[in-house]
């Protein structure tokens, strides 16, 4: 059969990031990695698209070794994403002509909320983003919030929310449908921001840098810190759910709270003078 | 003055007027030609999303339409009403209340949460 689509390049090196910086991930749904890419790169880069446009730089082996295989930015996306994962085939810019209005709120489209974690969506700053050059603005945890896209755009001013100002050569990797936007801009000049996708080309296992002490149950789960646009517990429960779907094993999310779906009946795990549920706890069948 | 308080005062006269048997047609057709000068009010919006339905929630986001602009406070430090009910004690109108079918699908969390829309004409 025919077909237009390219061979993945594939990658492997090795893994990052931590039991705790993955739960991290599942939290908040984004990690930054600042000033990850060496200078001299992002100023190659910002000369390249100067003068090139942005899509041939994907051709370009200093920038497939420096910035798309960067050893920081690398080590993160396969802990998260797996052994031999897809390199990104294309490169989008999101330059700007400075001073803008604030986008508006918005998950990618094709966004699916769900536990899966089978690519992922990164975004290199090649110079300075400070506020005043509107650096992306994330809602830390809403990568587990469902919506339209087009029942966003009303949406302005929200509590929690995370701006992404960082020195040139920062790379910050998201869960595709994390809420995001352009934030406002004051400052006079251009913004230039890649974006790209790596792709999932492993079943998920827990092979990043394991932590033989790790309790699964016990994990704080719980994003802290933030407000919580969803009901009590929800917020622990996504990112628990997320974790053992990245670990492989699913199973563990029922030996952790004693059944599965949501709501799950009582109050999460957590350590302390309470502590819930006793183990070998289970949900009956309400029907036979 | 705002037109409001022109054809207030306008009517005023005229019952004055009333009182002293001196209204004339003419005074009340200068308040119909008032009211026909007068410019539609304009409806300002505020969006509220909050963490629960009461209207003492604490709202969670905002944003602002106002004058025909849309305003977006810069944080939520400068947000003018922490509630619902801080709105509407200045003056909002409650227009649309948080849409319960959406909430009622523990599946899956939907959006902000609860979102109360309000108005107010000027």
């Amino acid at each position: 059969m025919q077909t237009a689509m390219k061979q993945a390049e594939r990658a492997d090196c090795e893994p990052t990031l931590t039991d705790t910086d993955v739960v991290e991930f599942c939290k908040q749904g984004f990690l930054m990695l600042e000033g990850v890419v060496p200078d001299e790169i992002n100023q190659r880069v910002l000369d390249f698209v100067d003068a090139n446009g942005h899509i041939p730089i994907r051709g370009e082996d200093w920038f497939v070794e420096h910035v798309l295989l960067n050893r920081e930015a690398a080590g993160a996306v396969r802990s998260l994403i797996g052994a031999n994962f897809a390199v990104p085939i294309g490169v989008a810019n999101h330059r700007i002509k400075c001073p803008m209005p604030a986008q508006e709120w918005h998950q990618d489209g094709g966004s699916r909320v769900g536990p899966a974690v089978n690519n992922l969506q990164v975004f290199y700053y090649p110079q300075d983003a400070p506020p005043e050059l509107g650096p992306t603005e994330v809602l830390p945890g809403s990568h587990h919030l469902a919506s339209h896209q087009r029942w966003m755009q009303h949406y302005g001013s929200v509590r929690g929310t995370v701006h992404t100002a960082a020195p040139a050569g920062s790379i910050f990797i998201t869960a595709y449908p994390i809420w995001h936007r352009r934030s406002k801009s004051t400052a006079q000049g251009m913004r230039n921001m890649l974006k790209y996708c790596y792709w999932r080309m492993e079943p998920p296992r827990r092979d990043w840098i394991v932590d033989p002490d790790f309790d699964f149950a016990m994990a704080p789960y719980t994003l802290d810190g933030t407000i919580r646009h969803w009901s009590q517990f929800r917020d622990w429960y996504e990112a628990a759910e997320m974790f053992f779907w990245l670990c492989g094993d699913p199973g563990k999310m029922t030996e952790a709270v004693g059944g599965t779906g949501w709501p799950i009946g009582h109050p999460p795990p957590r350590m302390g003078e309470q502590i819930y549920p006793p183990v070998g706890f289970r949900r009956f069948p309400e029907h036979g | 003055m705002g037109t409001s308080d022109l054809i207030k005062g306008r009517i005023e006269q005229c019952v004055e007027a009333l009182q002293r048997r001196e209204l004339t047609e003419a005074d009340l057709r200068a308040v119909i030609d008032l009211l026909d000068d007068s410019k539609p009010q304009r409806q300002d919006l505020l969006y509220m999303q909050s963490s629960g339905t009461g209207l003492a929630t604490e709202a969670y986001g905002l944003n602002m339409l106002v004058d025909g602009e849309i305003v977006e406070p810069a944080s939520p430090d400068e947000w003018p009403y922490k509630s619902p009910l801080e709105a509407v004690r200045d003056g909002w109108r409650i227009i649309d209340f948080p849409n319960l079918a959406l909430l009622m699908d523990e599946s899956k969390t939907y959006g902000l949460g609860c979102e109360f829309i309000l108005e107010r004409l000027r």
